[in-house]
């Protein structure tokens, strides 16, 4: 422990400068990073100057930010112009629509994949349906989800709990397939019944997995919604889109556009928290050899 | 309590050609005995303890524990695994209470007990590590820990100091040592190494691979308590001789 007043000052500052410099160059990366991003736009915005990008279809990124701010900031005016002050409405709309849906994919496809990945009955029960239908595209659900429930809320949150399903629930399958034999053994030779072996053991080991799983399901849900959207209801981003579409305001598509990708950029992260905080015996190092 | 017997016991494994693990084992242990399993790895002496354990089940002839066919794992013969074992995502003391827990012991039939334990195995102060914190030694005193506190009437342990370096396995060995000291509770060591062998048990079990089966019982009547410095002395070298002899011998019939 006295070893620590002891290292010599030279190398004390070798190793500060070298951390200095590693850390200048994550900037220098991040930096990098969004060159790119920055060159597209202004060649879009200056080519598009004159309005005559793509014979006119495409507004330069300029008036697509502007048709953005009345959208969310102008006040409503009833009945004629839907594109003003109705963003966060529309936001929230579509927000709730796939917490729902990923909310009941969550409920449905964690217990489920446990169970399959755990359970040989299960798995020959319930595998063989899931890998049936998963093929099947969601936007191949849409006549039948129509039918059924008509132009309304449910519609919509099936398609996305439908969506978001399949990646949750074989990720969990994975995950829990494979849990070390001697985690399982340890536990059952300490008294653990068979729920305990699942909420205890099998559900914590997976749980990287699942984490996986919600990730990629939750992608799926923001494709889910746009498409139902366009479709089955008459309210959220999806609708929105086609709508400003149809009348010609490709401003608001491309606000429309960008709004999606926020959004599920920002979901993702908050997994992403939700993960580091729930897995954080995962990055503990040993410092113990 | 704890008295093992095992009758005419086989096990194989389903493969190209059938795996003998076990053919035809007899071994009996005393309440309070400590025997250790010796022999070369792949002859069945794993295998031998999950069937006891109850991991597996047999292909054939019986296993009682304490009179009483086995049928599943239990808290009665608690389980030392080679690499610990411990769920990672528990912390040490986590992990250590896990058994009374899951078992819905009242706390403070157990709490107490586990407090004394971890002191006993030398991990105050680590209650709220996390296994990846921990050196594989001090792992593997959790993994004990964690079967103590469950006061099992019997300890099943699975080459437990396998993975350690020279050193720590000689600690750990000296632990075990003053543990059993205390407890006298009915063991079943399995080991590759002939030396923890004689320095721990009261009765060597020499066994010989395809089919796995015991080919030899040698009591150490080295004096109790034992300590690692009986590894140089000269009763101790006389049982190393005889043990090596008779795994030469069993070498020599393959
Ligand atoms: N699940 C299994 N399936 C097939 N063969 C196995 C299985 N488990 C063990 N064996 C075989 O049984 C024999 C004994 O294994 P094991 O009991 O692990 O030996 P040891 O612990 O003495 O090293 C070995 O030949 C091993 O390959
Ligand atoms: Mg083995």
């Amino acid at each position: 422990m006295q070893q620590g007043a002891s290292v010599p000052a030279d190398i004390v500052e070798a190793l500060a400068s070298a951390e200095r410099r590693a850390r200048s160059a994550r900037r220098r990366r991040l930096l990098l990073g969004i060159v790119l991003p920055l060159l597209l736009l202004a060649v879009w915005q200056l080519s598009g100057r004159n309005g005559t990008l793509f014979g006119g279809a495409l507004p330069t990124p300029e008036r697509a930010f502007h048709a953005w701010w009345a959208w969310a900031f102008a006040n409503p005016s009833p009945g004629l112009n839907p594109y003003l002050g109705t963003w966060f409405d529309t936001v929230i709309f579509s927000t709730i629509r796939v917490a729902k849906g990923f909310g009941l994919a969550i409920l449905v496809g964690v217990p489920l994949g446990i169970l399959v990945g755990w359970s040989r009955v299960a798995a020959a029960s319930v595998d063989p349906t899931i890998q049936l239908l998963r093929p099947i595209p969601i936007t191949a659900w849409l006549p039948i989800t129509l039918a059924i429930f008509g132009i309304r809320d449910f519609g919509a949150v099936f398609l996305i709990m439908l969506g978001a399903f399949y990646p949750i629930v074989i990720n969990t399958t994975q995950g829990a397939r494979d849990v070390e034999k001697t985690w399982i053994r340890a536990a059952q030779m300490m008294g653990a019944s068979r729920l305990d072996v699942l909420l205890r053991v099998v559900l914590p080991a997976a749980l990287p997995s699942i984490f996986t799983g919600l990730r990629l399901g939750l992608g799926i849900a923001w494709t889910a919604v746009i498409v139902s959207e366009m479709v089955a209801v008459k309210s959220g981003l999806g609708y929105v889109m086609w709508d400003a579409y149809y009348v010609g305001r490709m401003d608001i598509v491309i606000a429309d556009m960008v709004s999606i990708g926020l959004l599920g950029y920002l979901s993702d992260r908050l997994i992403v928290l939700l993960e580091t905080w729930a897995l954080r015996w995962r990055r503990i190092q040993s410092f113990n050899g | 309590m704890g008295s093992i017997s095992f009758q005419r016991v086989s096990k194989y494994y389903p493969g190209k050609s059938i795996v003998r693990a076990l053919e035809n084992v007899d071994l009996k242990i005393d309440e309070g005995e400590f025997v250790a399993l010796l022999g070369p790895s792949g002859c069945g002496k794993s295998t031998l303890l999950n069937l006891l354990a109850g991991f597996e089940n047999t292909s054939g002839g019986d296993i009682a524990f304490e009179g009483f066919p086995v049928s599943k794992p239990g808290p009665d013969r608690g389980v030392v695994f080679q690499e610990a074992g411990l769920l990672p995502w528990l912390t040490v003391w986590n992990n250590v209470v896990f058994g009374p827990k899951v078992q819905k012991k009242p706390r403070e039939d157990y709490e107490a007990r586990a407090r004394e334990i971890l002191t006993l195995v030398g991990l105050d102060g680590f209650h709220d590590a996390l296994p990846a914190q921990l050196s594989g030694g001090m792992r593997q005193r959790v993994g004990i820990a964690r079967v103590l506190v469950m006061q099992p009437r019997a300890l099943l342990m699975d080459e437990p100091f396998g993975a350690l370096d020279a050193q720590t396995r000689l600690n750990m060995q000296q632990l075990l040592l003053d543990v059993w000291q205390r407890l006298r509770t009915t063991v079943l060591f399995v080991t590759h190494d002939i030396d923890e062998a004689i320095l721990l048990a009261d009765r060597v079990c020499v066994m010989s691979a395809r089919p796995g089966r015991i080919v030899e019982n040698i009591p150490i009547t080295l004096r109790r308590p034992r300590s690692i410095d009986d590894l140089t002395s000269p009763e101790f070298i006389q049982f190393k001789a005889r043990i090596m002899k008779e795994l030469r011998s069993h070498l020599a019939e393959h």
